[in-house]
Parts: structure tokens; C-alpha cells; sequence
């Protein structure tokens, strides 16, 4: 590096380069990214958000949420999966009899030693998981063979990890769930737990309401910061609640005479922790789920 | 406003220079430096081959390729019917009727684009396999005086209604899908041993 | 000590030259050290009374937090490092500092731009994207400012008269690049009028902060002290082939780091990033070699002083680098993401590598342009302890509360509250660290504003003694000549 002509080559084809291959080839594959179809069905995602919602995505920005929230949800796994629900008076013996001589023809030998094994220490409960892997050709034949058989199976693709085993999500979180955030805060420190779900884990406005007026009262040793400038602290009139005051237990209820009411800011946040449900089977995240819609 | 220029220990106030390694240890461990960037280029290739999805945008981790994300999709209820339609037409009526639907001339009539299979309701459609036809029927303007057999009767009431809705959605053709159930119904009413339909009295059923 | 002969003037002339647009950034730069610190204090007692700020908005976790990394990062390293880069220039190119008006105007600009930034932020106005929640005004400000800081740099290394160079030039002219182009693309995507969809937001997002936090300060913080130790040393920097290679796979593989390997990203922008973390390996061994190289034999005792500081910088790289890349396998991603590791990781990065560079080269530097000591010495001591510990004590139990915290939430039997309850300790203790580092940059800052003090009250005297000269000189008193000869030796006189 003789000259600062040379310095200054070396630095741009290198910055040059890595701004090419992490800014601009995203932003040409995703930058212009349209809604996507549910999988199985005709209705679009992400669902348009209602003006409510996207004044609460500013709260959360402005309240600067994503310092301790992530929205993002890792998945480890997937499985094609078949499940024996309904024995229909079969004995569970001779329903392991019958499966014993289906292992011999492809592709279920292949598999034979691994569905059995799931069977050995089977009680002759329902439901029970019969093979669950990779290979959905052997999901396909062993519901093929054991339909005429008269027993009930369910098949499906089936999504693991340590995030979903919380509930934190159904699938792991896609390209395609952000489209219409702005700005997108996926977050990087889980100091709280993950908001994908939150929509569906706790559906309920007042719930949230209540929880950002007071963590403390709804989760025990929760250590979120108590959120009571987004609320109003009014005179009750004629000594009863309005409406749309919070019902708090004893210890966090204000005065007596005086009640706690959300201003817009609250009510809009509220509005869009409910609607975060990024519960829907996408192309690229696929998984069945648990009520199959018709 | 001294001179002297206080640090806390002596130093020189020379600006520094740089060399080059002298030492023949440093030349060789310059080397191993340069075979481990090799070698890491070479197992960061591999990585991002296996892991990389090339550059597809629909597949994320922990899917690794685009066989492999379609090897996870689930089948939806309508899929599953067809695919297990497509393989019963093939073996059972695919012989006569023509892997196409175009029917064989002298042989079998076609499907599609036939007005029997494509009629709103399936009443009239699903005797045909269940009963069997004799005699003369028109079939999309042209008249079929051929015989056929109940082939469908050996059939489960799952495997015909996927064979009929194959039929109404293959080649061209589009009508509904035909329920286990129609088949169920169509079959307790027909009883054992069914006689074989003609024509008129297919027509004289209702729609 | 001092060089006889004409390099001496030449050395002080360049100190001199340097003075007003040095104390202008150090002198900023010390300040917002300190409120950085202090509003990270606060946000950490969210940790310990949780319901302290409820009615006040502007302390809250979410705000704090965010104005206090983008002070640290904004406020003090970059004007600091900005700094002391047109000192090293100014000596490396023996020659004195170009266009000085230039960085004097800048610093204001730029301190300016943090104000509106940090207000910003704390008002609620912040942008969402870490490392870049300042508004567009904010960033215009630091922009132009950094160019114009930009161009002085590179006219000054443009005027040397040794036209080879040395290093530390190659680090610190690819750092100007790397904030220009980086910074300017980062804004200009995510906080225009029209940014685009989705998740490329974060990819932009995550680019910019592995440029920044990594490379951008790697490039900053070698450059510095692979000037300064050799010349504590007194020997000269060895195997330049080494760091030839550490600057060359720094830039070239260190830019593609930086998308978390879980992300609701396409599968190759994580494979490539772990492809690239692998590659930059090499950049952390070479400059651990050559280090270490330096190091043998060296045998030069630091009492505290700037060297302390620039040893334990470097040291602090070294950790931070491998642990970055550690962090960035994706077997170990998947465990440490989300966790306070990345936090205390980042932290340990700006303020024990790079924070103690600065510290070390600011307590150099300071008496020689100032052609003066230091007002209270012993306090570079003092705040070698306090910070040098405080950042130990802030960011390894956080980097532990943040394996543990990963480890337990892969289990998904184990519950929210739990891990939340096991993690508290951790993020308490290591809020006495903070308390360190707020000692140890109040030292930073009565040292400067002191000295600035003592300077400026040197000035007033200067300027009373000019305006009575000319009276003493009417009532009598043959030329005085006082008001001459501190003009001469101080270099530019700017009141």
C-alpha cells in the first residue's frame, strides 16, 4: 500500500463489493416484494392494517419497544408428521400387527425400524405419533394403506424449535410478514418475551391496557417499565368509573375518587400488540394448521 | 507555556516507522496464515452451499434448498383427492377412456369437455361407473352405442368420488368436486347388482 | 524528550496548528462521554426499580437506552477518533494541519447534530433503526460535518512529505471512507420519504451496524494504536506484512458480517454472513500476532498512563473480535441471539476498545497541543482504574447473564418469568460497572474542560495584556514587548 491511491481502491472494492451483496441484490429480490397468498387459501398476507394499528406501530417506535422486545421467531425444525387418532374398536394389538406386515413393501421398510420404535412403549392411547421425519412419501403411503384399514389418521407438516415450543409463534417469522411495517423493528434483545404471537397469546385490548399501566399487576416480578404517562389520572364523576377506565387490583388503583383512563396513544399501542398474529402457513413457511380450514 | 512537553514517562517524539518481519519464523507463519484463509474460503464454499438456498428467495432456514422446502408442504384436502383421483383414472379408466380424457373412437367416449361429466349436478355422472351403460348415448354431438361395464363398483365410495373429481377438473375441464358422500348416497340407493343404465334412462333422471 | 533541530518547532508548529479544532471535538466529546453514561445508568435502573421514570417519559428504557448507545457512539467515539486522526495525520505528515478552520467549524456541526439527535430521541421522535435513530436533521448535521472533517483529513495526508505510508494511514483513510459511505447510504435508505418494504429495512439495518460497530471501529481503533505503541515503544512497528493482511481481509471480508443467522431473511444473506465471519478470523490473528510481536521484549511500564489505555484497547479488540465472530457460528447464534451478550458485546466494543484508545490517545495528546501539562495527572491514573475496571465489571456479567439467559430460553420448559428472575442479577451487577465508567470519563472531562479553562484564561491574559500595552506604552513605558512573544510561540490566537 504504497499510495493513498491505493488505500482508498482497496477500501471502496471492498465496501463497494459487500454494499452490492448485502444492500443492493436484497434490495432488488425483496425491496419490491408484494402481498403473498396464504397458503391453501385465497386470502392475501399480510393483512392491511387499519388506521388504528398503524398509529400504534408509531407508539411502539416512539416508546422505543424494540429495546427490549423482538418480533421474530426462529423455528429449528419440520416434520412430516402422521398421528393414528381413532383406533375404531381395532385391538391396539392387531393395529400393531397389521402395521408390522405393511413395513416390508418401499418406501415404508426403509422407515420400518423408526415407526416401530415409536410404537414399543405405546399404551394403546390415541393419539399417538407414528412417524414423524423428512420423508412425506412415507406419509402418503402409510395413510394410503391404513385408510381402508377403517382407522383414523391425521397427517401434517409440523414446525419445532425452542421458540414455538414457547408459543411464541406457530412458523418461524419470513420476508413476507414485514411488508407493510414502517419501520420494520425486529429487535435484538429479549429482555421481554416475543411480540409476533402477542395478538392471539393475550387477545384481549384491556389486558394490554392494564399491563402497560401497571406490568406488575398482570405478571408477577415482570421488570418492564410502567408505562403510566400514556394514561390520564381523571376525577371519577359522580363517584363512578366511565367506561373506559382500568379495572386495577387494590394495590395498583389510584386514589380513591380518581380513576386511570388510556389516552389515544395507549388505546392505539393496544391496537396493534392485538394485531400482531403472524399465525398464517406461507410458501416458505409452511406448516398445517391445527384446525385445517375447508 | 512551557516547551517541555510533560508525558508521564519519556518517550521520543519521533514519529514511528514500520517493518517487515525480518525473522524467518514469521515468514513461515505468514504462509500458514495465507493456507488457513484458503482453507477457510474453501469450508465457507461448502457452508454456504449446503446452507445457502443459492440465492432463492423463498427459502429460509432451517429449509436448505428449494426440493427441500417442497418436500414440507403440506397437501391441501383438494390436492390430496386429485393426486389420488389422477392414479385411480389411470389404472381403471385411463385404458379405455384415453390417458387424455379424448376417449378412443369404437372404444369409449371422451371426457373432456363432455356435457355428463361436466353437468352442475353428479347424479346422472356417477350412476354411469356404478351401474354400468348399454346402448346408445350422445356425447357431445356424436352418438356412443358401446357397452360398459360397472366399473366403479368395486371402487370405495373415497376412490370414485377422486376419480370423478379428476375427471371434472382435468383436461380442460372445470366443475365441482364430487363428495364420498354423493357416491355413498348414489350407491345405497342403486342397491346390489345394479342393471346396467341406458341412455334414456339416464336422461330421465334428475339433474 | 525533545527532538533538537528543526523537527521540534516542526512538532510543536503541528501541535499548535491542531489545538482549537481538537479541543472543539475532545472537548464535546468528553461531555456527551458523560451524559451518554449517565442516561445508561438510568436506563440500567429500570433493572432495579422498574416503576422510577413511569411518569416520565423521556427516561424510560426504550429512550434512555437508545440515546445513550447513540451518544457513546456519536457523542464521544467519533469526534474523539476524528480527532486524534487529524493529529495523526498533522505529525505523520510533518507538516501542520490543513484547512483548520475547516474541522473547527465542523466540530460545532456535529456537536450540534448530536444535540438534536439526543433531544430527539428522548422526546419520542426516534427513528427505530439502532445505531440510527437520530433524525434526518440530525444526520444531515453529522454528515456534513463529518466530510468537512473528511476533507481537511485527507488534504493534510495529501500535503506529507514522506510519501510513503506508514500503517496507520491505510486504517484511518479506509475509516473515512468506510462512516462516509456507510452512514450516507444507511440514511439515505431508511430514512427517506420512501424507504423500502420490509425486512431489506433491517438488512440495511444490520449492515450498517456490522460496519460501523466492527469494521468501521476496527479500522479507527488499529489505525490509532498501531501509531502510538510503537512510538511508546521506541521500536518500530514489526511485520507490516501482517498487518498488510489484517487491513486487507478487515475490509474485505469484516463488511459482509453482520445478518443474524435466525433471521426472517432468505437463507443465503445469513450463510453469507457466516461465510464471511469464518474469513475474518484472519484479520483478529494478525493483528493479535503483531501485538503480541510488539508486546515481547517491549518491557515498557505504563504507570497508568496513555500507554495503559492504548494496551488494554487493543487487548479489548482482540477479545471483542473473537467473540463477535464466535457470536456470529451458527451453533453459538443460536443460543447467544437475543441476548444481553450482543449487548454487552457492543458496549465492550465501543467503550473498552475503542473508549480506551480514545482515552489513552486524548491524555497524549492533549498536553502536546496544548503546551501544557495536564491540570490533575493523577487522574489519569485514577480514571485508568475506574474505567478500565468499570468496563470489565459493566460487560462481562452481561456477556454471562447472556449466555445463561440464552441457554435457559432453548428450554422451552423453563418459563419467561424464570429466566427473566435469573437474568436480573446479572444486569444489576453489572450496573456498578456503570458507576466506574462515569468516574472514570469525569476525569476525562475536568481534565479538558479544566485545561480548556487554564488555556482560555491564558488568552484573556494575553488580550488584556495587548489592550494595556499600548496604554503603558502612552504613559511612558519604552515597547512592550509582552504581548509579542506568546503570540509567536501559541500559533494562532482564536478568541
Amino acid at each position: 500500500m504504497k499510495t493513498g491511491f491505493s488505500v482508498f481502491l482497496a477500501a471502496f472494492v471492498a465496501l463497494g463489493a459487500s454494499w452490492f451483496g448485502l444492500v443492493y441484490a436484497p434490495l432488488q429480490q425483496l425491496g419490491r416484494a408484494q402481498q403473498t397468498v396464504i397458503l391453501h387459501s385465497t386470502d392475501v398476507w399480510p393483512p392491511q392494517r387499519t388506521g388504528d394499528v398503524t398509529l400504534g406501530l408509531q407508539v411502539y417506535r416512539a416508546s422505543g419497544c424494540v429495546a427490549c422486545h423482538t418480533m421474530q421467531v426462529r423455528q429449528t425444525g419440520m416434520a412430516n408428521e402422521i398421528t393414528l387418532t381413532d383406533l375404531k374398536d381395532h385391538p391396539a394389538t392387531d393395529f400393531k400387527e397389521f402395521l408390522k406386515s405393511l413395513m416390508i413393501a418401499p418406501p415404508l421398510d426403509a422407515c420400518s425400524n423408526g415407526i416401530l420404535a415409536n410404537l414399543d412403549h405405546w399404551d394403546g392411547k390415541v393419539p399417538v405419533t407414528l412417524y414423524s421425519g423428512d420423508d412425506g412419501s412415507v406419509v402418503a403411503a402409510l395413510a394410503d394403506k391404513l385408510k381402508p384399514a377403517g382407522v383414523k389418521t391425521v397427517t401434517g407438516v409440523l414446525t419445532s424449535g425452542p421458540d414455538l415450543a414457547r408459543g411464541w409463534g406457530l412458523r418461524q417469522s419470513v420476508a413476507a410478514d414485514y411488508l407493510y411495517d414502517q419501520p420494520v423493528q425486529l429487535g435484538n434483545l429479549r429482555a421481554g418475551p416475543d411480540l409476533s404471537l402477542i395478538g392471539i397469546r393475550a387477545p384481549d385490548l384491556n389486558w394490554h391496557l392494564q399491563h402497560l399501566y401497571a406490568p406488575r399487576s398482570l405478571v408477577k416480578g415482570s421488570t418492564m417499565p410502567a408505562f403510566r404517562f400514556l394514561f390520564e389520572l381523571r376525577k371519577q364523576v359522580d363517584g363512578k368509573s366511565s367506561p373506559d377506565a382500568l379495572v386495577l387490583p387494590p394495590e395498583f388503583a389510584p386514589a380513591a375518587g380518581l380513576e386511570v383512563v388510556p389516552t389515544a396513544e395507549a388505546r392505539h399501542l393496544a391496537a396493534y400488540l392485538v394485531s400482531l398474529q403472524a399465525s398464517a402457513p406461507l410458501y416458505e413457511a409452511p406448516f398445517t394448521p391445527v384446525t385445517a380450514a375447508k | 507555556m512551557s516547551d517541555e512537553i510533560k508525558s508521564t514517562f519519556p518517550a521520543t517524539d519521533a514519529e514511528p516507522t514500520a517493518t517487515s518481519s525480518a525473522e524467518p519464523l514469521w515468514n513461515v507463519l505468514i504462509i500458514v496464515l495465507i493456507v488457513i484463509t484458503l482453507g477457510l474460503l474453501f469450508f465457507g464454499g461448502v457452508y454456504f452451499d449446503r446452507h445457502g438456498g443459492w440465492f432463492n428467495p423463498k427459502v429460509y432456514p432451517p429449509y436448505t434448498t428449494l426440493e427441500n422446502l417442497e418436500a414440507f408442504q403440506p397437501k391441501s384436502g383438494a390436492e390430496a383427492a386429485a393426486a389420488q383421483g389422477k392414479k385411480v383414472y389411470e389404472a381403471v379408466c385411463g385404458i379405455c377412456h384415453g390417458v387424455d380424457g379424448m376417449g378412443k373412437p369404437g372404444q369409449a367416449p371422451p371426457l373432456a369437455g363432455s356435457e355428463w361429466v361436466l353437468a352442475k349436478s353428479v347424479n346422472r355422472l356417477a350412476h354411469i361407473p356404478l351401474a354400468g351403460l348399454a346402448g346408445a348415448v350422445t356425447v357431445e354431438g356424436k352418438e356412443w352405442n358401446m357397452n360398459m361395464a360397472a366399473m366403479g363398483a368395486g371402487l370405495s365410495d373415497a376412490d370414485l368420488s377422486a376419480v370423478l373429481t379428476y375427471m371434472r377438473t382435468a383436461w380442460g375441464n372445470k366443475a365441482g368436486e364430487v363428495t364420498a358422500d354423493d357416491i355413498k348416497k348414489i350407491r345405497n340407493s342403486l342397491g346390489g347388482h345394479p342393471q346396467p343404465m341406458s341412455g334414456d334412462q339416464l336422461k330421465s333422471m334428475p339433474e | 524528550m525533545n527532538q533538537s533541530g528543526n523537527n521540534t518547532a516542526s512538532a510543536n508548529e503541528i501541535d499548535a496548528s491542531c489545538r482549537v479544532p481538537l479541543l472543539a471535538l475532545f472537548g464535546g466529546a468528553a461531555l456527551w462521554l458523560v451524559l451518554g453514561l449517565a442516561l445508561g445508568f438510568a436506563a440500567a435502573m429500570s433493572f432495579h426499580a422498574p416503576d422510577l421514570f413511569a411518569a416520565c417519559s423521556c427516561l424510560t428504557y426504550g429512550h434512555a437506552q437508545a440515546a445513550a448507545n447513540d451518544l457513546l457512539l456519536y457523542g464521544f467515539t467519533l469526534p474523539a477518533a476524528l480527532g486524534v486522526v487529524l493529529w495523526i495525520f498533522a505529525r505523520l505528515s510533518q507538516a501542520p494541519l490543513a484547512l483548520p478552520i475547516v474541522p473547527i467549524v465542523a466540530a460545532n456541526l456535529w456537536h450540534l447534530g448530536v444535540l438534536i439527535g439526543t433531544v430527539a430521541i428522548l422526546m419520542g421522535d426516534s427513528t427505530g433503526h439502532a445505531w440510527l435513530e437520530y433524525p434526518r436533521e440530525s444526520a444531515v448535521l453529522l454528515f456534513a460535518a463529518f466530510l468537512l472533517i473528511a476533507v481537511s483529513a485527507v488534504a493534510t495526508m495529501g500535503f506529507r512529505s514522506n510519501r510513503d505510508l506508514y500503517p496507520s494511514h491505510w486504517f484511518l483513510f479506509a475509516a473515512l471512507l468506510w462512516f462516509a459511505w456507510t452512514y450516507s447510504t444507511a440514511n439515505l435508505f431508511l430514512l427517506s420519504a420512501h424507504p423500502p418494504r420490509g425486512v431489506v429495512q433491517a438488512i440495511i439495518g444490520w449492515w450498517f451496524a456490522n460496519n460501523i460497530l466492527f469494521v468501521g471501529l476496527a479500522l479507527l481503533g488499529i489505525g490509532i494504536a498501531f501509531y502510538f505503541l510503537p512510538k511508546f515503544s521506541g521500536r518500530p512497528l514489526p511485520g507490516t506484512d501482517y498487518v498488510l493482511l489484517a487491513f486487507l481481509t478487515l475490509v474485505f471480508f469484516g463488511a459482509w458480517c453482520g445478518v443474524p443467522q435466525g433471521a426472517p431473511v432468505p437463507a443465503w444473506l445469513p450463510a453469507v454472513s457466516a461465510f464471511a465471519a469464518m474469513l475474518s478470523l484472519l484479520p483478529v490473528l494478525a493483528v493479535t500476532i503483531v501485538v503480541w510481536n510488539i508486546g515481547r521484549g517491549a518491557g515498557v511500564k505504563c504507570f497508568g498512563g496513555p500507554l495503559c489505555f492504548i494496551k488494554f484497547g487493543i487487548l479489548s479488540f482482540v477479545a471483542t473480535g473473537f467473540l463477535y465472530l464466535i457470536s456470529s457460528c451458527p451453533s453459538a447464534s443460536r443460543v447467544l441471539d437475543f441476548t444481553w451478550f450482543g449487548f454487552g458485546l457492543s458496549q465492550w466494543q465501543l467503550l473498552g476498545f475503542m473508549g480506551m484508545i480514545l482515552f489513552g490517545a486524548i491524555y497524549e495528546i492533549l498536553p502536546r497541543i496544548m503546551h501544557r501539562d495536564l491540570p490533575f495527572p493523577r487522574l489519569t491514573q485514577a480514571s485508568y482504574f475506574c474505567f478500565g475496571i468499570g468496563v470489565l465489571v459493566y460487560v462481562l456479567p452481561l456477556m454471562i447473564g447472556g449466555v445463561v439467559q440464552g441457554i435457559k430460553l432453548g428450554d422451552p420448559s423453563v418459563p419467561f418469568a424464570d429466566v427473566g428472575a435469573l437474568v436480573l442479577l446479572f444486569i444489576r451487577a453489572s450496573s456498578l460497572g456503570q458507576i466506574g465508567l462515569l468516574l472514570g470519563a469525569l476525569c476525562l472531562l475536568l481534565n479538558v474542560l479544566v485545561l480548556t479553562a487554564q488555556w482560555k484564561l491564558g488568552l484573556l491574559k494575553i488580550v488584556i495584556a495587548a489592550v494595556k500595552a499600548p496604554l503603558s506604552a502612552s504613559a511612558g513605558a519604552p515597547g512592550s514587548t509582552s504581548a509579542g512573544s506568546p503570540l509567536s510561540t501559541s500559533g494562532e490566537v482564536k478568541s
